[in-house]
C-alpha cells in the first residue's frame, strides 16, 4: 500500500504544482488584487466542481450541490473511458494516440442503433453499447493490425486514423447518408433523435445531465483494474507490453494480446461516445467537437496508466472542468482548467526524465555504500 | 576500500559477482561519483564528474559489451568524438593515417579501412583498444574481457595485454578466470563485498588460493567437480536432420545440422561465438523457424514448432539474454516465477491468477536455490544478475523439463553461483532429462558434457564423446577443420 502511495506521489505533486503555477498566473495578468482573485476564482472552481457547500450550508436548496457535482461526475465519465482507453494500450505497450477517432465512431454506432432499431430499454441500452464498443474496438483493430501485420507503428496510424474517422463522419455520414430528416420542413443537423429507450437513464432528474454514464465508467474502471491484475489474461498482456521478447519465449501468443488489447481500448473510447451520445446529445450532432479522446492521453498518463489511478484522475479533472466555467464569473478564462491539465501533463513527463536523474544518483550510493545489499547490476553505459 | 594502481604493471582485480569490481572501475572512470573518499592520478586528487574527464587523465575502459559502430569502418570509429578536420570538414585520409600510427605504435594488425561489422569479435575488442589508446589512454581497465572470445583469441588478448605494458602502459584486468589472471598480471587484487580482502603477486599464488579469498569463508566447492558418471542415455528426444535456419541477419545460420539429443545426457554444443550456436537452441525451443531439414523433439515434429507447443511438450529454456527472454524485469519476482507457467497451477485458478498459491511456490524456490534477498515481491531488475539466473534457472527446473536447453548459463556469474547452476543441471541429468548445453567457454562445456558436438558456420564439425575429449582437436574443429582426422 505504501509503495503504491509512493507511486501515485509524482501524478498528485504535478498537479499541485501545476495548481500553483495557473494561480499565480492568473494572479499575474491583474492589474490589481491578483492574488484575491486568482483565490476567489479558485474557490468559485472548487464549489463548481464539488458543489456550493458555503451556499448549501446557508439555506440554499440542495440543488447548488446536485448540479455542479453532477456535471463534474458527467464529464469525469467520458474522461474515465478514454483515459482507459490509452492505459490498456499502454499496458500492453502500444500508444493509443486514437481515441478521439475511436471515440467519434463510438457515437456514430451508438446514434444509429439508438435511432434506427426498436428494441425495449432493457436491451436497447445494451445494444448501443455494444455497437458503440465494437465501431471503436474496429477502428483501433485497424492500427492494431497495420502495426501486428504491416510494421506501422501505431503513433502514425493512430493519428491518422483520427482525421479519417473526423473526415468520415462529420462531413459525410452526419451530413449525407445517416442526416436525421427534418419534421415539418424543419432543418436540424446531425442524425436522427434517439429513441427514448435508448438514452441512458438521468440520475438526477432534470438537474443535471449525470447519467448511467458515469456509474458505468467506474464499473469499467474496475472490472478493467481486476483484469489486468488478476486474471491470466491480463498477465499476459502485461508481460507482453513490459518485455515482449520475454513473453514471447515463456509462449505467450504475443500478437493476439496485443490486438485484442488494441480492441479494448477502442471499445472503450467508443463507449466513452455512447455515453455522450445516448446520455446527453441525444443524437449525433452536427459536430462533435469534444475532444475527450485526446483527454484521454493526458488522463492516462497523470493517472500513471494505472486503471484506479485513471478514475481518480479523471474525476479530480472532470471536477475541475465542471467548477472552471464558473471561473468567468470572475473573468477568467474557462479554459484555465484545460491549461491546468496541460501543465500538469508537462509535470508528469517531466517527472520521468526527474526520476531517471535520481535513479542514476541513487545508484552510485548503495553499490559502494553497502556492498552486502543486493545492489542493481552495473550500468555498462 | 583503497587501491593502488602502479605505472606499468599488469593488475587484474578479481571478485565474485557483486564483489564491486565493476563499481570501482566505474568510479575511477568517472561513470560512478564515490560517497566519500578520493581518486587519485599521478599524486593528484581528482573529481571525475564523467567519463571525459577521465580520459583527458589518461584513463580508458573498454567494456564488456564494445562501443562501436558497427556501419562505420575501423578509423572511423577510433576516431569518433574527436574527429581531425580540415577547413571544417572531416578528413578521413588524416585518420586513417593516424589510426595506421596508433596501430603500428602497439603492435596491433588492423585494418584501419575495415568496417567493423566484417571484423571477427576479437578484433572488435582491439579496436576498442585502439580507440583508447588513441586518445592518449595511459591506463586501461578491461572489463571481463575475454567472456566472448574464444580460446585462441584470448591468448592473443593476453600477448596484446603484456605488449602494452611493456610499452609503458599499466592494464587493468577485470575478471573472474582466475587461471587467465594467472598467466598474466603481475599482480591480483581481490575484492570481496566492496572491500579489498587482499593483494598479491602472481607469481607467488595458485587459483586454488585465489578462489578461497574471493570466496571467502563460505565452505562452497570451488573446484571441478568430478567427471559425470557414465550413466546410459536414454529414449531419444531430438532426432534432426539438414537443419537450416536463417539468422537475424536473413543470413543462413544453420546449414545443415544433424544432430541427436537421448534423455539423461548433457550434450555441450561448442563452437566460436556466432557460428549458430544461438539459432540452434531457438530452433529447438521454437523461437526461430526452419527453412529446411527436418526432425522430430519430444515425440512431435520440428518444424512449425513455437514457444508455447515447445513448453507444452517439455522444453524448459535457459536464454543467454536473460533481460531480454527470460525475464520481465519491471515485474516482481514471483510474476517472473511464473512466467510461462502462469495458466497452470500452483500460479492459475481457471482464468484467475492464484495469489497465494504463487507466493508459496516461489518462497519455496527462492530458500530452494538460496537466492537473495528471498524477496518474492521485489522487482527483479533490483536483483544482481547471478541472483536474477537464479531465478531463471529455479523456475525452469521447477517445470520438470524433459529436455533442458540452457544458453550461456554461468555468463557473468560468480563462483558460488556457478558450482549451482552446474549442479542444478548435473542433476536435471540424473532425473532423466536430455540437457542441450551452449556455452562459449570450453572448460564448461567439458566439465559437464557427455557428448560435445563442435559447430562450425551451422554445420557439426565434430562429435566427440566423453571422457575422449582431446581440446587440440576441438579447438581445431572450432576453427572449421572436418574430420580429417576421425
Amino acid at each position: 500500500m505504501v509503495e503504491r502511495a509512493r507511486q501515485a506521489l509524482p501524478s498528485v505533486l504535478s498537479v499541485a504544482l501545476s495548481l500553483l503555477v495557473c494561480w499565480l498566473l492568473i494572479a499575474f495578468t491583474r492589474d490589481e488584487g491578483g492574488f484575491v482573485t486568482a483565490t476567489s476564482a479558485y474557490l468559485q472552481m472548487l464549489w463548481g466542481g464539488i458543489g456550493d457547500w458555503p451556499n448549501f450550508l446557508g439555506g440554499a436548496p440542495a440543488t447548488v450541490l446536485t448540479r455542479p457535482i453532477g456535471e463534474a461526475a458527467m464529464k469525469a465519465a467520458l474522461l474515465t473511458l478514454t483515459g482507459l482507453s490509452v492505459a490498456v494500450a499502454f499496458k500492453v505497450g502500444l500508444f493509443n494516440i486514437g481515441a478521439q477517432g475511436q471515440m467519434l465512431l463510438g457515437a456514430l454506432a451508438a446514434a444509429v442503433v439508438g435511432a434506427h432499431v426498436q428494441l425495449p430499454a432493457a436491451l436497447h441500452i445494451p445494444a448501443a453499447l455494444v455497437g458503440a464498443a465494437l465501431a471503436g474496438a474496429a477502428w483501433a483493430g485497424l492500427a492494431a493490425a497495420l502495426r501486428l501485420y504491416r510494421g506501422v507503428h501505431e503513433v502514425i496510424s493512430t493519428i491518422m486514423l483520427n482525421w479519417v474517422a473526423l473526415r468520415l463522419v462529420d462531413n459525410w455520414l452526419v451530413v449525407g447518408p445517416l442526416r436525421g430528416v427534418a419534421e415539418a420542413g424543419a432543418s436540424i443537423t446531425g442524425t436522427a433523435e434517439i429513441h427514448p429507450t435508448a438514452a441512458l437513464p438521468r440520475l438526477l432528474g432534470d438537474v443535471s445531465r449525470l447519467n448511467l454514464g458515469f456509474p458505468l465508467a467506474m464499473l469499467a474502471a474496475l472490472a478493467v483494474w481486476a483484469w489486468l491484475e488478476r486474471t491470466r489474461s491480463g498477465f499476459e498482456t502485461r508481460a507482453v507490453g513490459l518485455g515482449d521478447e520475454a513473453a514471447r519465449a515463456a509462449g505467450i501468443p504475443v500478437a493476439r494480446r496485443a490486438g485484442l488489447a488494441m480492441a479494448l481500448a477502442g471499445a472503450l473510447a467508443g463507449c466513452a461516445g455512447a455515453v455522450l451520445v445516448l446520455g446527453t446529445e441525444g443524437r449525433y450532432p452536427g459536430t462533435l467537437g469534444a475532444p475527450y479522446g485526446f483527454d484521454g492521453i493526458a488522463i492516462s498518463l497523470i493517472g500513471n496508466n494505472h486503471p484506479l489511478g485513471v478514475a481518480a484522475a479523471a474525476l479530480f479533472f472532470g471536477a475541475l472542468r465542471a467548477g472552471g466555467t464558473r471561473m468567468q464569473l470572475l473573468d477568467v478564462h474557462k479554459s484555465f482548467p484545460e491549461l491546468i491539465q496541460g501543465l500538469a501533463l508537462l509535470f508528469v513527463a517531466g517527472r520521468l526524465i526527474w526520476l531517471a536523474v535520481l535513479r542514476r544518483r541513487r545508484a552510485v550510493a548503495p553499490a559502494l555504500a553497502t556492498p552486502t545489499a543486493p545492489t542493481p547490476e552495473a550500468p555498462r553505459a | 576500500m583503497s587501491l593502488d594502481i602502479h605505472a606499468g604493471e599488469l593488475l587484474a582485480v578479481v571478485g565474485e559477482n557483486g564483489a564491486g569490481k565493476s563499481s570501482l572501475m566505474n568510479v575511477l572512470y568517472g561513470l560512478y561519483h564515490p560517497d566519500s573518499g578520493e581518486v587519485s592520478v599521478e599524486g593528484r586528487p581528482e573529481r571525475f564528474k564523467s567519463p571525459r574527464d577521465a580520459i583527458a587523465r589518461g584513463i580508458g575502459m573498454v567494456h564488456q559489451h564494445f562501443m562501436l559502430v558497427p556501419t562505420l569502418t575501423v578509423a572511423e570509429n577510433v576516431v569518433l568524438g574527436r574527429e581531425p578536420t580540415r577547413w571544417g570538414r572531416l578528413d578521413l585520409e588524416r585518420a586513417v593515417r593516424e589510426v595506421a600510427d596508433t596501430c603500428a605504435r602497439f603492435g596491433f594488425t588492423l585494418d584501419p579501412r575495415a568496417r567493423v561489422d566484417t571484423l571477427t569479435v576479437g578484433s572488435q575488442q582491439k579496436v576498442e583498444i585502439v580507440k583508447a589508446l588513441h586518445r592518449g589512454a595511459r591506463v586501461l581497465i578491461l572489463d571481463e574481457p575475454t567472456a566472448v572470445l574464444t580460446p585462441q583469441e584470448a591468448d592473443e588478448l593476453g600477448r596484446v595485454m603484456k605488449d602494452l605494458v611493456r610499452a609503458g602502459r599499466t592494464v587493468v584486468l577485470i575478471s573472474h578466470k582466475l587461471k587467465e589472471v594467472l598467466g598474466v598480471a603481475d599482480r591480483v587484487a581481490v575484492m570481496r563485498r566492496g572491500r579489498l580482502v587482499a593483494e598479491v603477486r602472481a607469481s607467488e599464488t595458485t587459483a586454488d588460493r585465489l578462489a578461497a579469498l574471493m570466496v571467502g569463508d563460505a565452505p562452497r566447492a570451488v573446484t571441478d567437480e568430478p567427471a559425470p558418471t557414465g550413466q546410459a542415455p536414454g529414449e531419444v528426444l531430438v532426432e534432426a536432420k539438414g537443419l537450416h535456419a536463417l539468422g537475424d541477419n536473413h543470413c543462413p545460420a544453420l546449414r545443415g545440422l544433424d544432430l541427436t539429443v537421448r534423455a539423461g545426457e548433457i550434450v555441450g554444443i561448442a563452437g566460436v561465438d556466432g557460428n549458430g550456436q544461438r539459432e540452434l537452441a531457438e530452433v529447438l525451443t521454437g523461437l526461430r523457424r526452419l527453412t529446411a531439414g527436418q526432425g522430430t523433439l519430444l515425440g512431435g515434429p520440428l518444424a512449425g514448432l513455437t514457444p508455447a507447443k515447445a513448453r507444452e511438450r517439455g522444453v524448459g529454456h535457459v536464454p543467454e539474454d536473460r533481460l531480454r527472454r527470460a525475464v520481465v524485469k519491471a515485474m516482481s519476482v514471483e510474476e517472473n516465477v511464473a512466467l510461462g507457467r502462469h495458466a497452470q497451477p500452483p500460479f492459475a485458478r481457471g482464468p484467475w491468477i492464484d495469489f497465494a498459491g504463487r507466493r508459496e511456490r516461489t518462497r519455496e524456490l527462492l530458500a530452494a536455490y538460496d537466492v537473495r534477498p528471498p524477496e518474492p515481491t521485489l522487482a527483479l531488475q533490483a536483483m544482481s544478475g547471478g541472483n536474477q539466473q537464479k531465478v531463471v534457472v529455479a523456475r525452469e527446473l521447477d517445470a520438470r523439463p524433459r529436455l533442458l536447453v540452457v544458453v550461456q548459463p554461468t555468463r557473468g556469474l560468480d563462483i558460488g553461483a556457478v558450482a549451482q547452476v552446474h549442479a542444478r543441471l548435473r542433476e536435471a541429468r540424473r532425473q532423466g532429462a536430455g540437457v542441450v548445453l551452449v556455452s562459449l567457454d570450453l572448460e564448461e562445456v567439458l566439465a559437464l558434457a557427455d557428448r560435445v558436438y563442435v559447430l562450425f558456420e551451422g554445420r557439426v564439425t565434430g562429435e566427440f564423446t566423453r571422457p575422449d575429449y582431446d581440446e587440440r582437436e576441438l579447438g581445431r574443429r572450432m576453427l572449421g577443420a572436418e574430420r580429417a582426422h576421425g
